[in-house]
């Protein structure tokens, strides 16, 4: 199961342009200047949802949405800092609206009101990794950059490293701000929609077992000479997913 | 109402416009100098060595010239970027203002590309006349850091612009235009706080500086002191601030002995009578008017590309946004010019010591490698004060006036 209430989607092609990636520290700046004002009010929004989920045992939706989309915003601000992902991202963290999203439940669920008291305490475990992947994420930065700059393109292992760690991110500060009830996944790939699958999945990743299908039982043949109803036959499991074609290289500039 | 009397309308309006702009033109170019007074040339070579003519003379060519190529190579890369620069659209997942946002920056960032050659032969230039260290590591990461203001400050220009073209339409200059200068003034009263200042220390000045505030009118306004040192060699001053924020910075430049205390006194009492005849406000002014006449053009021109509500329009917006200012360059130059002469002038009548203001002006060609008579072309389009041959020669006709 790979199932996370909040989880990441890739749609990312890897392609870069080299001006916006030369320049990608700088471009960023509008945004880490709205992400900081728009913090200030999630801070005291948060504030207010937690004592909401305190009193009525679940947040509210509407401080739900404000959140998922300041989460979902920051998401995309880090992956394109972090030339996770190529276009210039929007202000308002609209989902859907980048090719590295984060998915986040609309409908506030119920939650646990001793859980929820303590949510900045049970957060630090998962935030201590958090920390660990930030040194993660400069070097697939940095590394990246110099990538990007002269390929024009992200190496598939550093893209999907970085979304995985970005991914963790969000279901972290998805859990502190009461988002879902339940505690971020460490598991690489747990919470991860790839639209191609990730080279590091095809290569290691056990292959897939088939699904059980349950055989239909045989039928009684009736006592009419009849011939028997064939039974239907079973569905083939379903494949695994053929790994995306390789994309083609950009012709160097 | 019908087209054919919304036309004569229109023209009735721009015309009562432009004579507005006209007639507050004229008073902001009105100056204390007196009309009558006639600069006559002077004997530099009596003034300069050989050698100094010699150095100044091709120090500030070579430097105008730089200068003029960056605003080429500023108006070619510009000029492309307005051609082609929408193509970067599809760089963004952004709504219309985003996008235009980052079209704005990416323009930025061509031209910073485009003009790191000039500004690092600049460096290497001023380096060589021992006016700064040649840092080149240091100046391009100082201009980077730079270029990252220049981002937000465009970021924010475009919020503006594209924010009220889409809310009011092809109107929006009529209310850009007055926020622009709001914003400017807002940073003009702002820029003493946001500066880090010291207080003057040596006795003589601050009882000068007291002295020379009350003969002015304008007492209460403190003398400061800003560390350039770390920076440059060049030796300046500033009037600095609006209203209660008002000061008289000296940099600390001017203040490491090269310039005797009468000299330092001239350049207080020239930066007090700044405050004293109200040039930010009036350079503010000067702003308002070419901003109205810019956003007004810009809203023009860029109908074609489907006016200012769409981002496809950000290119050429820049393009006219930036170059439109170097056009009109000359004429900002002129009046900075005649504000310069003007505090010159209320500096000789306050400190009545023309010995003094010539040490300083002699000082500056000495200090700095200024040209004392650039060509004519580098003082039309870079020179915001007078030139030093016409400072000095302003000196000898005030001298001529009060009996010298």
């Amino acid at each position: 199961m790979n199932e996370h209430p909040i989880s990441l989607v890739v749609t990312d092609d890897r392609r870069r342009s080299r001006l916006t990636v030369f320049f990608r520290l700088l471009l960023v700046l509008p945004h880490i200047f709205w992400l900081e004002l728009w913090g200030i009010v999630v801070a005291v929004v948060a504030l207010l949802n937690w004592l909401v989920a305190l009193i009525i045992g679940r947040p509210a939706k509407p401080f739900q949405h404000f959140i998922g989309a300041f989460i979902r915003y920051a998401v995309h601000v880090l992956a394109y800092a972090l030339l996770i992902a190529n276009p210039f991202p929007g202000f308002t963290g609209v989902p859907g609206s980048y090719p590295v999203d984060l998915e986040v439940p609309s409908e506030p669920e119920k939650q646990n009101r001793l859980k929820t008291f303590f949510r900045i305490i049970l957060f630090y475990p998962a935030a201590i990794l958090g920390g660990i992947l930030l040194y993660v994420l400069y070097i697939v930065g940095f590394l990246g950059w110099w990538a990007a700059l002269f390929t024009g393109r992200m190496p598939r292992g550093l893209r999907d490293l970085g979304a995985n760690s970005i991914r963790y991110y969000g279901q972290i500060y998805g859990y502190l701000l009461l988002l879902t009830g339940r505690y971020p996944n460490s598991s690489p790939y747990f919470g991860m929609k790839f639209e191609s699958a990730p080279a590091a999945a095809i290569e290691a990743a056990p292959l897939p077992e088939p699904e059980l299908v349950s055989v239909p039982e045989p039928v009684e043949p009736p006592a009419a000479p009849e011939p028997p109803a064939a039974p239907e036959p079973p569905e083939p499991p379903a494949a695994p997913e053929p790994p995306a074609a390789p994309e083609t290289p950009e012709p160097p500039a | 109402m019908a087209s054919s009397t919304r036309r004569p309308l229109k023209l009735v309006l721009f015309a009562i416009f432009a004579g507005g702009w006209v007639v507050a033109a004229y008073f902001l170019w009105r100056t204390e100098v007196p009309s009558d007074l006639k600069l006559r040339g002077v004997d530099l070579r009596s003034l300069f060595s050989p050698h100094q003519l010699h150095d100044a003379e091709r120090f500030s060519l070579v430097d105008s010239l730089l200068s003029l190529g960056g605003i080429i190579l500023l108006v070619v890369v510009l000029g492309l970027y307005a051609r082609y620069g929408h193509r970067f659209m599809k760089e963004s997942a952004a709504g219309p203002i985003g996008t235009g946002m980052m079209l704005a920056m990416l323009g930025l960032a061509l031209v910073w590309l485009a003009m790191l050659p000039i500004g690092l032969l600049q460096t290497w230039w001023w380096g060589r006349h021992g006016l700064i260290e040649a840092d080149y590591v240091g100046w391009i990461s100082g201009s980077w850091g730079a270029l990252g203001g220049e981002f937000l400050f465009i970021c924010l220009t475009i919020l503006i612009v594209m924010g009220f073209a889409r809310l009011v339409g092809a109107s929006w200059w009529l209310i850009g235009a007055p926020v622009f200068v709001g914003i400017v003034t807002l940073f003009t009263f702002a820029q003493p706080y946001m500066t880090p200042l010291e207080p003057l220390k040596n006795p003589v000045l601050v009882a000068a500086s007291d002295r020379i505030a009350r003969d002015e009118g304008v007492e209460g306004v403190p003398v400061k002191v800003v560390n350039m040192a770390t920076y440059t060699t060049a030796p300046n001053a500033e009037a600095m601030g609006l209203g209660p924020s008002r000061r008289v910075v000296l940099w600390d430049t001017m203040l490491d002995g090269r310039f005797s205390n009468p000299a330092v006194e001239t350049v207080i009492a020239h930066e007090y009578a700044h405050q004293r005849q109200n040039h930010l406000w009036k350079m503010i002014a000067w702003f308002a008017l070419f901003t109205i006449a810019i956003a007004y053009l810009i809203a023009r021109l860029t109908r074609g590309r489907g006016g200012m509500a769409v981002p496809a329009a950000v290119p050429l917006f820049l393009f006219v946004w930036i170059v439109f200012p170097l056009v009109t360059q000359p004429l900002n130059m002129a009046f900075s010019r005649r504000m310069e002469a003007e505090a010159d002038w209320i500096a000789l009548q306050t400190t009545r010591d023309p010995g003094a203001a010539k040490q300083l002006f002699e000082g500056f060609v000495k200090t700095t490698d200024s040209d004392p008579s650039p060509p004519v072309w580098s003082t039309l389009l870079f020179d915001s004060h007078p030139t030093l041959e016409d400072r000095i020669a302003m000196v000898d006709a005030w001298q001529a006036r009060n009996g010298g």
